[in-house]
């Protein structure tokens, strides 16, 4: 497989389930809004701490609005300069798909080329204004229709594992993000029992896991139970250790002999040490605790990404380090220093290569 | 009564040739059937078939960028679902007429790149062809692995009022539009299902598979273990619709030049587990992007020594680099000269006469006639360098005057052939009118002889009173039913 095409691939996986992620994020939040009694701004903010644009969003809008519910939504929602809003991962993610036409299903571009043009139509701009609930709904549906497409459709093969590795791995950060917004939540005086739960709740359904945790705790909710669930459960698709150990087995799909030196081994490595440490940890409610084991989930799996990207890509060649940009350079850094799951930036995929102003003009025209 | 059908009001234009109805406003005889079922449709329900299928091209990315920036704007290649019906016996002659030509050009190319006999025979001017702009002197003397130098053939038809088929122009180097006649066909067959089957239109879904195998025809390795791929130049490319269609229909890779790299004069793509080898490249890039060391040094495009390569005959190329010199428009006036010096033979196909600037008789007659004839530059295409005298101000014939007394190598001219025209839908009107429409045939070809695409791209004039069919001009697209020969 083409290390270009891969590297699509498993970023096409990553923006389509970030895209899901943030859709869901966003929507939960807003109901938290009338099933807790929290105020607003409360519930707002915790959402662009964990997103990791706390920093460019005071910048833009000041201190005093990051509580500020529509002025968020719109943020995360469309804005272009917003690396991880709707509009930004969607736009990514149909860029990767049009260079993988040849490499997805017709029936998953299709979806996602519909996506992205009615997310950039009045359409979208109409629903988003008259009923925000059936807009998130619409696009969390969409990315989720994708990747199911993808699963039904495509050659399960070396492509479609680099895709829902992709997939996996982005899911550990926004499982860990979202499940890390309690701490900064529970630092509230109004906090007592019915908000907790209330809460643990709303997080549970941020990441689609209200009725499968409902089965096994049976209404037994608890501070500890809910984090449990999400770190540790073995079967819910969307815990921590289901999508760490799925990464696992997916990269010996793509490098069958990952587990000794060579090829994709790196990933692999880490990936194993990580999963080896995630089960020796227990089960707690204590948030520093918890802050802490998702602050390092969070850190050791960016690391694994940027391994699988060399694994990819090789390292990167002389002309990208020098057609790189400042701003990059700087986001790159910020990836391995920040040393805490919340507001550690998302990061994107590297712009393989300078723009070409050469060819870009020339169409071609026989 | 009933509302307005589809072809009530529909009359051709005098003296033009329609490609469906008669001067006397009856069906021709072949495209009977056709319009017997469209007319069953009255205007409003044509209207929302023809909606549906544009809002069905959009949403699988059929489409075309109109500035070839990545956030430029995307569009559909607009349809008329009216086809466009030729009949069985017709295009048999079509045909035949194609697959002599391509078979004159491939000799021509082959003797310009080598013994140049043509030249020294007298039959072609020397100078004409040494000074082309797309001549590859650097070329002469490479063999192409596979030995065909034209795999892949477009070659424009417009037919005049006597309903005459005449060659307008010839495309040697990277023809695009044939995902368009697939595409069309996929998406009128959903529609116009019974259509189809009734009036016994031949299928081009086929397309890809015959080009998987004239590509394979040409490998320098054994044809099994061939790894061929599509290298196209990115996706700002404002034809890489097309290069994915083929990738996909084909089930090769596509690559960009930077998955490409050359050393021991081999080719190979990196992939995720090391380089690997590469036999046989359909290349969708210009001649001059093709190899910095090669073409420009002072590019970084392209892939470096992949001519190296080609000249060892480690990999081959589709179309040879260098066809360019053949399509050249002022050397198209001598293509019927060329099938006599190498097959022996009369011209099937007809051509346009043709004006060449360099003759002084010509250079005389087109300077004093600028008003009546259309001027094109002759290394140009897509519609552009064009000078439509008919329909131009003084100062645009102006202009162009002052550009062939400086250049005259660079110009040809031609009398407007009145392009026949075929019933397309007029959305506004919600009515049918004649518009004017060309076809281009796509052309296979490996060592053991041609194959052409049932029918091809028929492109259309969407203005009214336009001559321009360049999808960069508002032209849109017909689908084009050859229908099968009965006397087969």
């Amino acid at each position: 497989m083409i290390s270009r095409v891969a590297d699509h691939c498993f970023w096409f996986g990553r923006y389509m389930d970030r895209a899901e992620s943030t859709a869901r994020l966003l929507q939960v939040t807003r109901t938290l809004v009338f099933d807790a009694d929290i105020p607003v701004t409360q519930c707002w903010k915790p959402l662009v701490i964990v997103a990791g644009v706390e920093e460019k969003f005071i910048e833009r809008f000041g201190q005093d609005n990051i509580g500020n519910g529509e002025l968020v939504q719109n943020y995360m929602t469309w804005e272009p300069e917003n690396p991880i809003s709707l509009r930004t991962s969607v736009r990514a993610a149909r860029e990767s798909a049009r260079v993988l036409r040849d490499v997805l299903s017709l029936e998953s571009w299709e979806e996602v080329n519909e996506l992205y043009h009615w997310l950039g139509g009045d359409e979208a701009q109409v629903l988003y204004r008259q009923n925000r609930e059936q807009f998130y709904r619409r696009v969390r549906k969409s990315t989720q229709l994708v990747l199911g497409l993808v699963r039904s459709t495509m050659l399960h093969d070396t492509p479609m594992s680099l895709l829902w590795a992709g997939a996996m791995l982005e899911r550990v950060g926004q499982t860990a993000r979202i499940l890390d917004m309690h701490p900064h939540t529970m630092t509230l005086e109004s906090a007592h029992q019915i908000v907790e739960v209330a809460l643990w709740l709303s997080l549970l359904r941020a990441c689609s896991g209200y009725e499968a945790f409902m089965k096994k705790v049976q209404g037994r909710v608890s501070a500890q139970a809910v984090a449990s669930f999400l770190v540790f459960d073995r079967r819910f698709p969307r815990s921590l250790r289901y999508c760490l150990l799925s990464a696992k087995q997916i990269l010996l799909h793509i490098w069958p002999e990952a587990d000794r030196p060579g090829p994709g081994h790196a990933p692999y490595a880490r990936l194993d040490a990580l999963t080896t440490w995630l089960d020796k940890q227990e089960a707690t409610s204590t948030p520093s605790i918890i802050h802490a084991l998702l602050t390092r989930v969070v850190d050791d799996t960016a690391l694994i990404c940027s391994d699988i990207g060399r694994e990819i890509l090789g390292p990167p060649q002389p002309e990208e380090k020098a057609a790189a940009t400042p701003a990059a350079q700087t986001q790159s850094q910020s990836q391995t220093q920040s040393p805490t799951a919340d507001g550690a930036p998302l990061e994107t995929r590297r712009p393989p290569k300078p723009e070409k102003p050469e060819t870009a003009g020339k169409a071609e025209v026989q | 009564m009933g509302p307005p059908l589809l072809f009530d009001t529909y009359k051709p234009i005098a003296g033009t040739f329609d490609e469906m109805i008669d001067a006397e406003g009856t069906p021709r005889a072949h495209a009977r059937r056709a319009t017997k079922i469209l007319d069953g449709l009255s205007p409003k329900e044509f209207a929302q078939a023809q909606s549906l299928a544009e809002l069905s091209l959009y949403s699988q990315g059929v489409t075309f960028s109109v500035y070839s920036d990545q956030r430029g704007t995307e569009k559909i290649f607009p349809i008329c679902l009216v086809p466009r019906v030729i009949s069985g016996a017709e295009w048999n002659r079509v045909e035949k007429g194609l697959a002599q030509r391509i078979a004159a050009l491939c000799a021509f190319l082959d003797d310009i790149y080598g013994p140049q006999k043509i030249l020294t025979s007298g039959t072609v001017p020397a100078d004409l062809i040494l000074g082309a702009k797309f001549y590859l002197p650097k070329v002469r003397g490479i063999r192409p692995p596979g030995g065909v130098r034209i795999p892949i053939a477009g070659i424009d038809l417009i037919r005049s009022p006597d309903g005459v088929f005449r060659v307008l122009e010839d495309n040697l180097r990277t023809p695009s539009g044939v995902s368009y006649v697939v595409e069309n066909r996929l998406v009128t067959k959903r529609i116009f299902q019974s259509a189809i089957e009734e009036s016994s239109v031949r299928p081009v879904e086929q397309y890809p598979m015959h080009l998987a195998e004239t590509l394979r025809a040409i490998s320098p390795v054994d044809p099994a273990e061939t790894r061929m791929v599509l290298l196209t130049p990115g996706s700002f490319n404002s034809a890489y619709f097309e290069h994915t269609f083929l990738a996909r229909t084909m089930g090769v890779e596509l690559v960009e030049p930077s998955d490409l790299f050359v050393e021991d004069d081999t080719v190979f793509v990196r992939t995720i587990r090391g380089p690997e080898r590469v036999h046989v490249i359909y290349r969708r890039i210009d001649d001059a992007y093709l190899d910095p060391e090669f073409f420009r040094p002072d590019s970084l495009l392209g892939v470096p020594g992949l001519m190296r390569a080609y000249a060892a005959g480690t990999v081959a190329l589709a179309n040879a680099p260098g066809n360019g010199v053949a399509d050249d428009k002022a050397v198209y006036p001598f293509v019927p000269d060329m099938i006599r010096y190498y097959l022996g033979e009369e011209a099937i196909l007809a051509q346009v006469d043709t004006y060449v600037c360099t003759r002084p008789d010509d250079l005389k007659y087109v300077l004093e006639n600028l008003s009546q004839l259309v001027v094109k530059a002759v290394d140009e295409a897509g519609g552009y360098g064009m000078l439509m005298g008919p329909q131009a101000s003084a100062a645009e014939i102006e202009e162009f005057r002052k550009r062939i007394i400086a250049e005259p190598r660079r110009y040809i001219a031609q009398h407007r052939v009145e392009l026949s025209t075929c019933p397309t839908w007029v959305p506004g009107a919600e009515k049918l009118a004649p518009r004017r429409v060309d076809l281009r045939p796509f052309i296979l070809t490996q060592p053991s002889g041609s194959w052409v695409l049932p029918g091809g791209l028929t492109r259309v004039a969407l203005v009214e009173g336009s001559y321009v069919v360049n999808s960069s001009q508002g032209g849109g697209s017909k689908d084009t039913w050859v229908q099968k020969d009965k006397s087969l």
